[in-house]
């Protein structure tokens, strides 16, 4: 007697699962220019790495003598994996069966997802492409069992919520993502989506019935939208980037909440001091530079380029957000970006900046501010935003936040909203080209002064005198005299002083590390 | 980004748009330039600052949708170039 029956029968299942939605319906997906699921996390991960959850769940079908004739896999592939030799969870729907709307199986898996990642204590990758469920339901209704979950079962979305405090999360759209997935995918720490995806609540058909509007895929959720709706961080120009812009994510962070980032060996030099730091911020206050340019500079150097990963740069454009290394570090960098709005802090910059220092306080990243705030953004359009609620709100999550800070202060630090560039305790630089006040001379003069320059001989000319005047007042030197910085430097010295301030800080790190708690925020 | 015909053949014609509002403060290049990447078309005054528009990828300037002293808003066409 022998089980080899019964092995075979094993064996058979697995093929028959590992042809997903069969030869026609994975031909149909490469004509699109899409991977399968298995293809993209073969991709993802390191080679043969990947250790199946759940390879014999589906729905088999039998011949009429009781053979297994076909084999209708769950369609979501799920499993431990590495990732340059990091132990992963990753899953992601197979839209080769039944365009990734979930089949029975392939909704608890879909689902235990989260729930693996969170007893194992592992960074979770989602690689979505699919629906969510259909007015026909999943066909588990045709087989007289009782209806839905138990009344007593735990919501699906609390390990979706977990998630984030406790591992981080990486997501990637790369096809159509719907509904339920949509949700999912947005569940995250990082998100990426391709050039050819679509990220939507409800499909075209949908909204023209309720709302009249005829409107593609594309035009409803592409990334056009998304990038800058801040639903979806960065745009990937295809699957192999958007896989690979995973990895440098997974590259900055631990594997969950209860450990700090690793540090690398350093790629660079501490002393490296740029020549082009002391002259990149011009002395006519109007014209612009290049913030990233700085941060390149300051960082550390990665093979070709900088070791800066920036992430939702479409998204609230007039900050700066991302990850990069400092003497092999894992740092999380903010910067304004004058070229849009004097890098006033809109609506949508100040809950960009929420979510990333919340994230950087979740991981245990040390955050690096580069500074050159006017203020919120005014106007109209800012107040009907909510700016000064979204603003306060992150003004509160900075100076909650409990990671080590340390602030460069490049130009402007003006008003309320000057507040969200310097964290508690933080360590303080400042250019020569910095200038600090509850108002920018060139509007606050024209508004504190108006009687004055209006009863003036030439108010023109008394207007630029007290701009002068307010500007001298507004220079750094006497904030360095008064000690209300640590240190006014020669733009230069940036880089080596950030290393010293953060190998001290670093050091002075002897509290267990944990899960990160907020309270109630405007 | 769409194929247009430009008299000599079809071309890449290229939409410039401003990210951000303003004014429109200086035209700096004319058309017929031949502009490499990041050359300046014009100079938009925008909340205080001077925020350069620049060539996206290089080409001639083949159009401008704006004078200077106009109002723009976000996303709005400021010029179009024409591109091998």
């Amino acid at each position: 007697m022998s089980w080899q029956d019964e092995i075979d029968e094993i064996k058979q299942r697995r093929d028959l699962a590992k042809q997903q939605g069969g030869e026609e319906g994975v031909a149909k997906h490469h004509a699109k220019g899409r991977q399968t699921i298995r293809e993209r996390i073969g991709g993802l991960l390191d080679a043969n790495s990947f250790d199946e959850t759940g390879e014999g769940s589906g729905v088999p079908e039998y011949d009429e003598a009781g053979k297994l004739v076909d084999f209708q896999p769950a369609n979501f592939v799920l499993g431990f994996g590495k990732i340059a030799g990091r132990k992963v969870i990753v899953g992601g729907e197979d839209f080769t069966v039944k365009g990734g709307s979930p089949n029975p199986a392939g909704l608890r898996k879909s689902v235990y997802a989260e729930q693996l990642a969170l007893q194992y204590k592992l960074p979770l990758i989602r690689l979505h492409e699919g629906g969510g469920g259909s007015v026909g339901g999943t066909g588990q209704e045709k087989n007289h069992r009782p209806l839905g979950d138990p009344v007593f079962a735990t919501s699906r979305f609390v390990p979706l919520a977990q998630t984030l405090g406790a591992v981080p999360v990486a997501t990637a759209a790369l096809g159509p993502v719907a509904g339920l997935p949509a949700a999912r995918l947005v569940a995250s720490h990082f998100s990426v989506m391709t050039e050819n995806a679509a990220v939507l609540i409800a499909g075209p058909q949908v909204v023209k019935r309720a709302l009249g509007h005829d409107l593609t895929k594309e035009q409803l959720g592409g990334p056009a939208v998304h990038l800058k709706s801040g639903a979806i961080d960065n745009l990937a120009v295809d699957e192999a980037d958007a896989l690979a812009q995973i990895k440098r994510f997974l590259s900055f962070v631990p594997d969950n909440a209860w450990m700090r980032p690793a540090s690398l060996a350093p790629e660079d030099q501490i002393d490296r001091c740029e020549d082009s730091l002391a002259t990149i911020v011009p002395k006519n206050r109007r014209q612009p530079f290049q913030m990233r340019k700085i941060i390149d500079a300051v960082v550390d150097k990665h093979m070709q380029g900088s070791s800066f990963f920036e992430m939702s740069r479409k998204y609230g454009p007039s900050l700066i957000t991302g990850l990069a290394r400092m003497n092999g570090h894992s740092v999380g960098v903010i910067g304004n970006d004058c070229m849009y709005y004097a890098g006033a802090m809109t609506a949508a910059a100040a809950q960009k900046l929420r979510r990333f220092v919340d994230f950087c306080n979740s991981f245990h990243l040390p955050i690096i501010s580069f500074v050159d705030e006017p203020g919120f953004m005014i106007g109209l359009d800012s107040e009907a935003a909510g700016t000064i609620r979204h603003g306060t709100a992150a003004i509160s999550a900075v100076l909650q936040s409990r990671v080590p800070w340390a602030s460069v202060q490049v130009q402007k630090a003006f008003g309320v909203a000057a507040q969200a560039h310097f964290g508690p305790d933080g360590y303080v630089l400042v250019w020569p080209s910095a200038a600090s006040g509850a108002l920018p001379v060139e509007g606050g003069v024209a508004v504190a002064f108006a009687r004055e320059i209006a009863a003036a001989a030439d108010p023109a000319a008394r207007q630029k005198e007290l701009e002068d005047m307010l500007a001298a007042t507004q220079s750094p030197f006497p904030r360095a005299e008064g000690f209300s910085v640590h240190e006014i430097i020669d733009p230069r010295e940036t880089r080596p002083k950030l290393i010293n301030w953060l190998d001290a800080a670093l050091a002075a790190q002897t509290d267990a590390p944990g899960p990160y708690m907020t309270t109630m925020r405007p | 980004m769409v194929h247009e015909n430009f008299g000599m053949g079809w071309r890449m014609s290229v939409d410039v748009k401003t990210e951000v509002a303003g004014q429109v403060w200086k035209i700096v290049a004319q058309i017929g330039d031949q502009l490499a990447a990041d050359d300046v078309i014009l100079i938009l005054e925008s909340m205080k600052m001077e925020i350069p528009i620049t060539a996206p990828k290089p080409g001639k300037l083949a159009k401008l949708h704006v004078i200077e002293q106009d109002i723009v808003g976000e996303e709005q066409l400021i010029a179009t170039l024409e591109a091998e």
